[in-house]
Parts: structure tokens; C-alpha cells; sequence
């Protein structure tokens, strides 16, 4: 588990059920000031509920969930002020223009008049969005009210951002864009809270991730502790310079892993490539590579498959079917 | 085609409300029947106990149908159009002739499932005795066929143009309304007359079901004022029922192609960005200018309550003073016309209309702005929006409420001048008119609560407006169905009950209006409208509080 210096977000055991459904199960997690964590889990995961119970529109039926020191369910009106929350869905109001529409939401957090003109005025200009203040709402494009979505959370200047699935549906410019935009926000000192379904994105901006799955957590820390976890069993490749000796090769590997574990291995004859996963150490990599020389196997390429957070949620959520 | 009509009537005929509509008019003419069957063992050889039934039958039927039947075309065209469907229809094979006939078919087929509801009764009309099979009870049925077949060409016309399902719903059944009733009101002006204007009037009302339906059943004309016409029977309005079809179908397959999807997104110009000609011609026009770059909500304002006024298109402060002005200038004509001897009606009548028009705006405008408070906003997404901002619920309620109550509110200021008038020509009726003033805005309060309070329960926006319209119109009309048979075959304490619980009967008596002033309603009527007010926005209250409510 990750080291947080100073938790903004926090919970404990948060569990919420409805009816025979258990939607999250025992969800603990922290995440500190200038930290992005990236929620990630396949749909129906439970990652919402958390989202609801964290911004207080629904009550865990147990644990708690703490912002900046404020109960999620005693202080939910100190927590609304604490918390900028974008959800998947815009929520536009037709006939509005984006001024209006921000001021809106800036009288409903109480600021005042003089105070939100500016605040308008700093946000437009933090999502880059000034030149669409007199736009139609409803007339913007999907990345365009994406941007106008983040800056409605910014209003209030909230300690933690919530933000689902903020990249979804964006052309590649708005993504690159959205993630600098994220990664700006966190440098101002902001604890953002991301989910998404575009995991080499949030690789990218995320210091913590969270997977879940069926409402439980299965893995939570920073990128490097998940990949470590995950490096505990590698993935190799035997590319072979003469395609019909798979067979042979397969069986050597096979042979040298079942002195030390339960074999996994795969042979792709018409690419001559055999793959196999180990969970020794490089030592005893390098005596199954000398052992396929010994065997009179031309090896062309013997590597080590790469993962990425990709790979982590797979093999998590595979591991939990 | 026939893929089209399956998939329409069955979409239908799986929704609740087409259900609840099916159970209601069964129940409805299944309780008439039972009400006025004869339980004495005498027989009615002259058949008027019959043609009495049959009156208050053939009024429900049309009644029923102008509520029930529009809401379904009204929705047709425009939410498949927002779902994206319809673009993929139109990229079908089938042509948009086919698609069109198709929906025709398919809500005419659910309106006969609802006709048919009313067989029994019609049966039971016939069995006992004077009443024609043919005469009576076909051109009846002749007649709500055709009301019925214009009923769902406007749905689908306006569906075909409109922005949005609700806003569908509204222009709807405006339309409706405008074709059965107001195209009455000219011929009503022009009794008596000749000349082109008398000629027209009465061709126009021609348009109109309720002639030949108060034909049907035995009743003079509207208003006829001793006038008598001759018989016409249903050809003449047959003949204006198929030209309206005919061009509102021609006028709906114009529309039902790829163009409709061919539509710019406003670049959101405003005013004060342009140049000063515009400016001036703008601020000239609209007074009050949609288009102009608008200061912050000040801290004295409910935000809630200006934003309902800025997301609205209609009921915008441009269109509220051009709706304030019309009013004003109706009001201060009729009441001018009474007094320089123009026309013969004293008064009171003028003021009975004066009344009425104002009842007719607030039960046509106040659900449409009313009902969606709610369901608009958990339709857009708006809600979930709201529940995370630290704004208090009371402030939520208030603000909606808020912002219809000001709009109605300056409709019935609108007429003012008028009354006024009145009260500078017939010093004695002051009293009447302030009467009739609690009287209007205790029907505000009333359609406000009722409307805020029905719509809140739904979660889409069309479903609230077309349950609200059909309650508030149950109200205000079923009252006025109960009046048509005053003394036969209802007597005075039932119409009198039944017009307690619409204000607008109220207003007619007080201010006197020929055929109300006999009825003893205050103050009754208006204990019922502010028990029924304050329990409807109790509802409206709980609502709001269990869906900001943590779950």
C-alpha cells in the first residue's frame, strides 16, 4: 500500500448494499493533496457507488468515508463544498449560455456576485475555455463540454475533484489536452479522483490506482507497487529461428518449469513463438535459455514481455472471475 | 410498413399510461352506464332519459379523445429523432411515406382500442331506446374518428418540427385546443351577420367537432343566444376534418427526411457584440432582449428561480411581455366594445369572457411550465448536478415555484386595465371583480400546485407534461361537462359539487355569467382550491426533499 503524507481522501471498510447486492464491499482507500488516483474497474464495479458515497448523495450501509476531516454522511453540506464532482453525465440545461451556466452554479454554491464574475473569469481561463462563454450549452461539442465541466467543479475552488470518466468520447487532441488540465490541477494542490476506461491515459496522470471489482478493492497503490506485484510473474517470449522446432522448445520449457511451478506455457507454431509464464528469478531465466541452446534450439529473440496497467487490470480482474 | 405500425402500437400499448388510459375510459363509461341505467319499472316511451345519457356520453367521448389522444403522435417523431432512431429509419429501405403512414396507423389503431372502450355504453345508449343506430350513434362515431385522425396528423406535424418531446406535447395540444374551441370564437362575435368576416367565421367554424357533436346529441349551438340554424349533420365538418388532414399530412412528409437533421449550431452571438443598428433594432423589439450578455444572479435573487426563467424557451421575459401586451389589448377591446354599444352584451358577459380567457392561459401555460420543474432536470442531468451544490432544498422549492407563480402572476395583471374599465363604467361591480380577482389567482396557486405537484413524479419530461395537461383538464373541463347537463340529467346539487372544485366555475358566478350566476360556489370552492393547494404542494415539498435525500 501506498505511503500518503497528508490523506485529503479517506475511507475505511466503506460497504454499501441494496438489498441481497453487496455494490461495494469493504472499500478503504486514501489519497493525498497533489495526488491522482485513477479508479478503475470493469462496469458494475461499484466504482460509482464509492463516487456517490465519497460526494454524499448516497449513505454506505457501513465504514466511513472522510474528506479533509469531514464525514461523508454527518457533514454532507461541508462535504459539498469540499468536493468539485463532474459525473459521466454533462447535465446541461438547454437555452443557457456557458457564462450563465457557470454563474449559475456559483450563485448555488454562494459566491458572490463580484467574487464568481472573477471566479467565471479564472476558470474559463484554467480549462482554456474562454472563447466559448457566450456559446449555447447544448451546442458544444462533446470535448468542449468536458472542459466546461471541470471548470463548473473548479467554482467553488473544492479541495478534491471527483471526475468520471472525463476523457471518454474525446478526440485525440482533447484528450492530450484533458490530461494536461489534469495534471495542472494536481500541481495547484488538488486530490483529483479519475475513473476511466482509457488505462494508458490514466497511466500516464495517475501517482495511486485503485482496481475493484464486484465492489471489492483487488489492488491499490502507486503504478510502480501494482507493476511489481504484478512482475512477481513474468511473461517471456522464445522467438525461434526455425519455426518447426516449437514443439521442441515447448517441451524444454515445460520440463524446466515443472521442477519449480505448475508449467504455463503457450507454442504459436506458424509464428514460431513459444511464451511462458514464470514466477523465477533472472538466474533461473537464464539456465532455462541455456538449456534450449543445449537442446540444439536456434533462438532468435528470447525477451520478456512488458506490461502495463492494461496487463495489471486484466490479470486482476482475470485472477477475481 | 407493417414493421413501422407492429413496432408503434406495441411501444404503445406497453407504456403505463396507455394502460392507465384504456383502464380509466373503460371505468369511466362502465360507471355511466350504471349511473343512469333505469331502475324503476316504467318505461320511457319518449326516450329522453336515453338522449340525456346519451348527451353527457357523446361530450365525455370527445372530451376524452381530445385529452388522450395527442400525447402519443405529440412524442412519436421528436424522441426518436433525439434516441437517433429515426435517422436510422430514414437510412432504411423504407421510404418516409411508409414510416409516416406506419405511425399514423399505429396511434390511430391505440385511439380505436380507446374508442372501443365506449362500446358497451354506446350499446347500453341504444338499448335504451330513442336514440338512432345510425343518426345518432354512428355519426358520433363518425365524427370522434375523424377528431381523432386530426388529432394524431397535428401530433405527428408538430412532433415533425418540434426541438424537444415536451415542447411537442405543448404546441400540441395548443394546436388541438385552437382547432376545437377557438376556431368557435369568431362565428361566436359574428352571430347575425352578413358579409365576407360573418362567412369566413362560420366557415372556420365548421372546423370545429363541437357544432356537429351538439347537433348530434340535440343542443343549440355554441352561445347560439336563441338563434337558430338549420340542421347540417357531420358532412360539412367531414369535409373541413379530411382538407386539414390532407394539408397537415402533406405538410408532415415535406418535413420527414434527412433535412430535418439539417440543422446549424447557434454560434451564440450576442447583442452586445454587434453592431449598433442591431442593437437598437434588438432593444426596440424585444424590450427585454433574450439575446443580450446578462449580468450575474444577484445575491437577492434565487438562483434556482432565474435559472428556470433563462432555460425556458417560452415564458421568457420577451414572450411574457408580448403575451402581457396581447392580454392588455384584448381585455381593454372587449371591455371598449361593451361600452360604445358595438355589441349587445352587458357586463357581466364581457367579463365572464375576460374571465375566461385568463382561466384558458393559466390551465394552458402554467403545466407546461409547471409540470417539467422536476422531471426536466432529472432528465438532463441537471439533478444530480444540484444535489452535489451546498444550495438548500427550501431554495430549490421556492425557486421553481417562484418562477411560474411571477409568470402567472403578471398574465393576470395583464388584464387589469380592463377590469378596471369595468369598474370606471358599473361603479357596483368592484366588489365582483375583486372577487374575481382572489378567484383567478386562487386558480394560479391551484393549477401551479396541482401541476408542480403531478409532474414531480415523473422522470421524463413529456410523460409529466401529458399527465399534467390530462389531470389539470380533467379538472377544469370535466366540471364544465357536468354543467353542460345541468337539470337534466344532473341536478343542481351535482353540478354544484362538481363545479366547487374548479375555480373557474367560481369566477363565472361571481362575476355572473349567463348560466353560472344561479350557482351558490363561495366560499367552498375556495376552501377546496387551498386544502387541495397546500396538500399538493406538501407533495410537491416531499418530492423535492426525498430525491435530495441520500439514498
Amino acid at each position: 500500500m501506498t505511503d500518503v503524507a497528508e490523506p485529503v481522501v479517506q475511507t475505511n471498510g466503506l460497504t454499501k448494499c441494496f438489498g441481497e447486492l453487496t455494490a461495494l464491499d469493504g472499500l478503504t482507500i486514501s489519497v493525498g493533496r497533489g495526488q491522482i488516483l485513477g479508479f478503475i474497474g470493469p462496469n458494475g464495479a461499484g466504482k460509482t457507488t464509492a463516487i456517490n458515497i465519497l460526494v454524499g448523495v448516497m449513505r454506505p450501509t457501513s465504514g466511513w468515508a472522510r474528506i479533509a476531516g469531514a464525514d461523508c454522511v454527518r457533514n454532507s453540506r461541508q462535504i459539498k463544498r469540499l468536493v468539485g464532482y463532474m459525473p459521466d453525465t454533462f447535465g446541461s440545461y438547454s437555452n443557457m449560455r456557458v457564462r450563465e451556466y457557470l454563474d449559475f452554479f456559483g450563485a448555488a454554491f454562494g459566491i458572490p456576485r463580484s467574487a464568481r464574475n472573477r471566479r467565471i473569469a479564472e476558470v474559463l481561463d484554467t480549462t482554456g475555455s474562454t472563447y466559448m462563454q457566450d456559446r449555447f450549452v447544448e451546442t458544444l461539442s462533446h470535448g468542449m463540454k468536458q472542459r466546461i465541466g471541470v471548470a463548473r467543479t473548479l467554482l467553488h475552488d473544492p479541495q478534491v475533484l471527483i471526475l468520471d470518466e472525463p476523457a471518454n468520447g474525446l478526440d485525440p487532441q482533447a484528450r492530450i489536452e484533458m490530461r494536461e488540465l489534469l495534471l495542472r490541477l494536481a500541481g495547484m494542490g488538488k486530490a483529483l479522483i479519475v475513473t476511466s476506461h482509457i488505462l494508458p491515459e490514466l497511466a500516464r496522470i495517475c501517482n495511486v490506482i485503485a482496481i475493484i471489482t464486484q465492489g471489492k478493492l483487488r489492488a491499490f497503490g502507486t503504478l510502480d507497487e501494482i507493476m511489481r506485484d504484478l512482475r512477481q510473474q513474468r511473461t517471456f517470449e522464445v522467438q525461434l529461428a526455425d519455426p518447426a522446432r516449437v514443439a521442441d522448445a515447448a517441451g524444454v520449457v515445460r520440463k524446466t518449469l515443472e521442477e519449480a511451478e505448475r508449467p504455463s506455457v503457450v507454442e504459436r507454431a506458424r509464428e514460431g513463438l513459444v511464451q511462458f509464464e514464470t514466477h523465477q528469478p533472472d538466474a533461473g531465466v537464464a539456465a532455462m535459455l541455456a538449456r534450449l541452446i543445449d537442446a540444439k534450439i536456434l533462438v532468435a529473440q528470447f525477451r520478456e514481455v512488458t506490461k502495463d496497467l492494461e496487463d495489471a487490470f486484466l490479470s486482476v480482474t482475470r485472477a477475481n472471475a | 410498413m407493417t414493421v413501422i405500425l407492429q413496432r408503434e402500437l406495441s411501444g404503445i400499448l406497453r407504456t403505463p399510461r396507455a394502460v392507465a388510459a384504456i383502464c380509466v375510459s373503460a371505468a369511466l363509461f362502465a360507471l355511466l352506464v350504471l349511473a343512469r341505467w333505469p331502475t324503476s319499472a316504467l318505461v320511457d316511451l319518449s326516450g329522453a332519459q336515453s338522449r340525456l345519457v346519451f348527451r353527457v356520453f357523446a361530450y365525455g367521448l370527445l372530451g376524452g379523445v381530445l385529452l388522450l389522444v395527442p400525447a402519443f403522435p405529440a412524442v412519436s417523431v421528436v424522441r426518436e429523432r433525439i434516441q437517433g432512431t429515426l435517422l436510422l429509419l430514414l437510412n432504411s429501405p423504407l421510404k418516409p411515406g411508409e414510416i409516416y403512414l406506419g405511425k399514423v396507423l399505429g396511434v390511430v389503431g391505440f385511439a380505436v382500442l380507446l374508442l372501443a372502450t365506449s362500446l358497451p355504453a354506446a350499446t347500453a345508449c341504444y338499448a335504451m331506446g330513442g336514440v338512432d343506430l345510425l343518426r345518432d350513434i354512428g355519426s358520433l362515431y363518425l365524427v370522434l374518428g375523424l377528431v381523432m385522425l386530426e388529432c394524431v396528423l397535428v401530433g405527428l406535424y408538430v412532433s415533425c418540427h418540434a426541438q424537444t418531446p415536451d415542447s411537442s406535447v405543448r404546441v400540441t395540444y395548443a394546436a388541438v385546443f385552437a382547432l376545437v374551441f377557438a376556431t368557435l370564437g369568431p362565428n361566436y362575435l359574428m352571430q347575425g351577420k352578413d358579409g365576407y368576416l360573418a362567412r369566413g367565421a362560420s366557415l372556420l367554424r365548421g372546423l370545429s367537432p363541437v357544432p356537429t357533436v351538439m347537433e348530434i346529441v340535440g343542443d343549440a349551438g355554441v352561445g347560439a343566444q336563441g338563434l337558430l340554424e338549420k340542421r347540417k349533420g357531420p358532412e360539412g365538418f367531414a369535409f373541413g376534418a379530411i382538407l386539414v388532414s390532407a394539408l397537415l399530412a402533406a405538410g408532415t412528409l415535406a418535413q420527414l427526411n434527412h433535412r430535418m437533421f439539417d440543422r446549424s449550431r447557434a454560434q451564440g452571438k450576442v447583442t452586445d457584440d454587434r453592431g449598433l443598428a442591431v442593437r437598437t433594432a434588438r432593444r426596440m423589439v424585444f424590450l427585454v432582449d433574450p439575446q443580450r450578455r446578462k449580468p450575474g444572479i444577484p445575491f437577492y435573487m434565487n438562483p434556482v428561480m432565474v435559472k428556470e426563467f433563462r432555460t425556458r424557451r417560452f415564458g421568457r421575459f420577451h414572450w411574457l411581455l408580448r403575451l402581457i401586451a396581447a392580454c392588455a389589448v384584448i381585455s381593454l377591446l372587449m371591455t371598449l366594445a361593451a361600452t360604445t354599444g358595438t355589441v349587445d352584451w352587458g357586463v357581466e358577459t364581457m367579463g365572464g369572457l375576460m374571465v375566461l380567457l385568463q382561466v384558458v392561459l393559466v390551465v394552458l401555460i402554467t403545466p407546461s411550465l409547471a409540470a417539467p420543474l422536476v422531471s426536466s432536470e432529472i432528465e438532463s442531468g441537471g439533478w444530480s448536478l444540484l444535489q452535489t451544490t451546498s444550495i438548500a432544498g427550501w431554495r430549490i422549492v421556492t425557486g421553481k415555484l417562484a418562477s411560474v407563480l411571477w409568470t402567472m402572476l403578471l398574465v393576470l395583471m395583464a388584464t387589469v386595465p380592463g377590469y378596471l374599465i369595468m369598474i370606471w363604467i358599473e361603479p357596483s361591480m368592484w366588489l365582483q371583480i375583486y372577487v374575481v380577482q382572489i378567484c383567478l389567482l386562487l386558480t394560479v396557486v391551484y393549477t401551479l400546485s396541482v401541476s408542480s405537484a403531478v409532474g414531480c413524479w415523473m422522470s421524463r419530461t413529456a410523460a409529466a407534461t401529458v399527465v399534467t395537461y390530462v389531470v389539470l383538464m380533467a379538472i377544469f373541463l370535466g366540471p364544465l361537462l357536468i354543467w353542460l347537463g345541468r337539470d337534466a340529467p344532473f341536478g343542481r346539487p351535482v353540478v354544484e359539487a362538481a363545479l366547487m372544485i374548479n375555480p373557474l366555475g367560481a369566477a363565472l358566478s361571481v362575476i355572473g355569467m349567463p348560466g353560472f350566476a344561479q350557482y351558490e360556489l363561495l366560499p367552498a370552492s375556495w376552501w377546496i382550491a387551498g386544502v387541495v393547494s397546500v396538500c399538493c404542494l406538501l407533495g410537491f415539498v416531499v418530492r423535492v426533499r426525498r430525491l435530495l435525500k441520500p439514498l
